[in-house]
């Protein structure tokens, strides 16, 4: 569903991607690690198409994404690491429209109410303008606006920060619910325990490259912290 | 994809009315227009009343004098030698004089252009027309625009500046509040949301700009309905939309460079610097000295040399005592003829021989004139400013040329007046009821309609152009646009 080949990315001199390839099928979630600025928030956005690879390609179902831009992003669903929103508007209301906008149809308002309270916003919260929020909630209604595009691949850069430990483990469930409808996730963290415990797959980039890839079940919590740490530090 | 516009654009209207940016420069905006048009209809109506209340004094001075000339030829009556209709030397001058008038435009009040520094009506006498034709100028409206707040100032100066204040940053902001990532990776095409956005903001300012005027102008002056109007309304309306055009235009094609917001402002403000304040000088300075009017000081001298030896030839004329004053009855026309005072005669005579003597110098002045106008109409292009205060202000009837074609047809009614009263002057042959017939009357012609469907078309290009150039460079940017 979604392949990377030989994929490189420069910024000037530095390589924010070095030849990565990589490949999600459908109901596999892989967990990208890294230090920061290691290239990880660079792979989302080659795919999203908001940066054009210097070589290599991102494939999303089969389609270049650098080609068929638009089509792709119909794809996927995307929540970036801040979630940004209309102030002046209710999270409802922003909701509503980027739900309108991923689908090209009208969802009714008790529809995404309880789309809303499933990410774990109730509805006095839903009905306040978003600049009252704080930064968890915006995460939360960006949470929304990504499953009300029912989209089969997930693009997810550190969708959890910000999220109380309630939130992100229920988010995690979400998470695996649809993992198992099939839905193919791509998402980077920096939280070892959450990737080892959704996570069918771990990636561990560093300066670009992708260091390490496996399987989240062939090792323990302990070993994957251990490993990190020893790539961090060669 | 049209769904996706509308719902861009209804959305961009919920942000902008949620924000309150489009009620304040709504309000904004319709306020200097209803003030410009305000002060446009004021004017505009002082000005008709005037050229009636003048018109209708001429009626009233005509039917007099054509009474007393039948109480003097049928009844006898002794005549006053100052105001005698039989007297062709007075009849010519001031007592007899016609009004050459330029009608006033329905669609007047949309721009004041030359009207409030020209007048729109002459009294046209046997006098030189030295005397009422050149005692104004036709001044350049860019040292005149900014004292008068009319329409078209509205329209040329401060309608780009709301127009910016609604699009700097309309790309730019979304991409700095980071919105625009969210809205991308829904699948939608940056162009389309570029459009939606544009639409939103023109089609306001739109309304308000050319939606308020037509309803005012057509209510309070409804001869502006008639189907002649139709065409000069549809070009100013025309006009605004394409002067609209290369200001968005341009707002869109510095969004799509994709700098900063504050960036975008500083460039806007300074295009508009360059467009709107620095050009029109620049060309003013280029086409005075590229076709530079005989001097105000040097028609001055001149005439005060011809007239001076005007005096000297015609010294033994001027200075007979008036032959009424020990015989009245001379006044009195006798079988067709009449004597005529050499004091009157004289005066005519040399203001003959001023215009006579000053034609090659006025012909000179009136074509350095037209040439100026030209150069203005041609290379008026290099700002969108120019061309469209050319264009606002010729559909209102108000521009250089309809007055600069209303002064040649003044010339020549000053000219048939003189003819027609010169002879007569000459030979003493008295002024007879058939003559107050026959006397040359004014009629003002408008200009021929193809030139100003012309220069209609070009102003047009010269503003559409541009602008289609600009939003396809900013086309071709956005498709490099960098979201991140
Ligand atoms: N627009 C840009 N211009 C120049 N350099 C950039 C740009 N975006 C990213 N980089 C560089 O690319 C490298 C990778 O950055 P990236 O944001 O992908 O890191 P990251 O792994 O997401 O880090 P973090 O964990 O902090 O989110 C960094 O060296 C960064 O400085
Ligand atoms: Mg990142």
């Amino acid at each position: 569903m979604l392949e990377a080949k030989n994929l490189t990315k420069r910024f000037g001199a530095t390589a924010a991607l070095d030849s990565i390839n990589l490949r999600v099928d459908p109901g596999e979630m892989y967990c990208l690690l890294g230090a920061n600025g290691a290239g990880k928030t660079t792979l989302i956005n080659v795919f999203l198409n908001f940066l054009v690879p210097d070589g290599g390609e991102a494939r999303i179902n089969g389609l270049d994404v650098t080609r068929h831009g638009i089509e792709t992003k119909r794809l996927v669903a995307y929540i970036p690491e801040q979630v940004m929103l209309y102030g002046v508007l209710t999270g409802l209301e922003n909701l509503s429209y980027f739900a309108e906008l991923a689908t090209g149809r009208k969802s009714p308002d008790d529809e995404l109410v309880a789309l809303l309270s499933d990410v774990g916003l109730d509805r006095t919260a839903s009905s306040r303008r978003v600049s009252t929020y704080s930064k968890g909630m915006r995460q939360k209604v960006g949470i929304a606006i990504a499953m009300a595009k029912k989209a089969r691949a997930l693009l997810l850069d550190e969708p959890t920060s910000g999220l109380d430990p309630k939130a992100a483990s229920e988010f995690s469930d979400l998470l695996r619910r649809a993992r198992e409808d099939g839905v193919a996730i791509l998402t980077t963290t920096h939280d070892l325990f959450h990737a080892k415990q959704t996570g069918t797959h771990i990636g561990i980039m560093k300066r670009g490259s992708l260091v390490a890839n496996f399987s989240s079940e062939t090792l323990s919590h302990t070993d994957l912290e251990a490993l990190y740490l020893q790539h961090m530090q060669a | 994809m049209l769904r996706t516009l509308l719902l861009v654009a209804r959305q961009e209207a919920r942000l902008l009315l949620a924000d309150r940016t489009l009620w304040i420069i709504s309000a904004l905006f319709v306020a200097i227009v209803g003030y410009g048009l305000f002060n446009g209809v004021k004017q505009a109506a002082l000005k008709e009343t005037a050229l009636a209340s003048v018109l209708q004094a001429q009626m009233r001075g005509e039917q007099t004098r054509r009474a007393l000339l039948g109480r003097i030829l049928h009844e006898g009556a002794l005549p006053d030698p100052f105001a005698n209709p039989a007297d062709p030397s007075v009849m010519g001058g001031g007592y007899g004089g016609r009004y050459a008038y330029m009608p006033i435009s329905p669609l007047a009040p949309l721009a004041f252009g030359q009207s409030d520094i020209r007048p729109d009506y002459y009294k046209v006498t046997n006098r030189s027309k030295i005397n009422f034709l050149y005692d104004t100028e036709i001044e350049n409206p860019w040292n005149l625009l900014s004292g008068h707040f009319d329409l078209s100032f509205v329209i040329v100066y401060l309608f780009p500046l709301l127009i910016f204040a609604l699009s700097y940053n309309f790309l730019s902001a979304e991409r700095e509040h980071g919105t625009l990532k969210m809205l991308l990776s829904q699948g939608i095409a940056l162009p389309h949301l570029v459009a939606g956005k544009i639409a939103v903001r023109a089609a306001v300012l739109l309304a308000w700009a050319v939606i308020v005027p037509l309803v005012a102008v057509t209510i309070l002056r409804p001869e502006a309905r008639s189907a002649e109007y139709l065409g000069p309304l549809a070009s100013w309306c025309a006009f605004v939309v394409a002067y609209a055009a290369i200001w968005f235009a341009l707002a869109f094609t510095v969004n799509a460079l994709g700098r900063s917001s504050a960036t975008n402002a500083l460039i806007l403000i300074g295009a508009w610097i360059v467009c709107v304040l620095i050009l029109p000088v620049v060309l003013n300075v280029v086409v005075s000295v590229a076709s530079p009017v005989p001097s105000r000081t040097e028609l001055a001298t001149r005439t005060r040399l011809v007239t001076g030896e005007a005096l000297t030839r015609y010294a033994t004329l001027l200075s007979t005592d008036y032959q009424y004053v020990d015989n009245p009855e001379l006044s009195r026309p006798q079988n067709g003829r009449i004597a005529i005072a050499g004091r009157m005669r004289g005066s005519y005579l040399m203001e003959r021989d001023v215009d006579e003597q000053l034609e090659g110098l006025l012909d000179a002045f009136n074509r350095q004139l037209a040439g100026q106008q030209q150069l203005i109409s041609r290379y008026g292009a290099i700002s969108p400013a120019i061309v469209a205060y050319e264009g606002l202000t010729a559909v209102a009837g108000t521009g250089v040329r309809r007055h600069l074609q209303f002064q040649r047809q003044i010339d020549e009614f000053h000219r048939r007046w003189c003819t027609f009263f010169d002879p007569k002057i000459q030979e003493g042959i008295a002024i007879s009821e058939a003559d107050l017939d026959s006397m040359p009357a004014f009629v003002s012609n408008e200009e021929d309609r193809s030139v100003m469907r012309t220069s209609v078309v070009t102003g047009l290009l010269q503003l559409l152009v541009p602008a289609i150039a600009l939003a396809l460079f900013g086309g071709w940017r956005l498709r490099r646009y960098s979201v991140v």
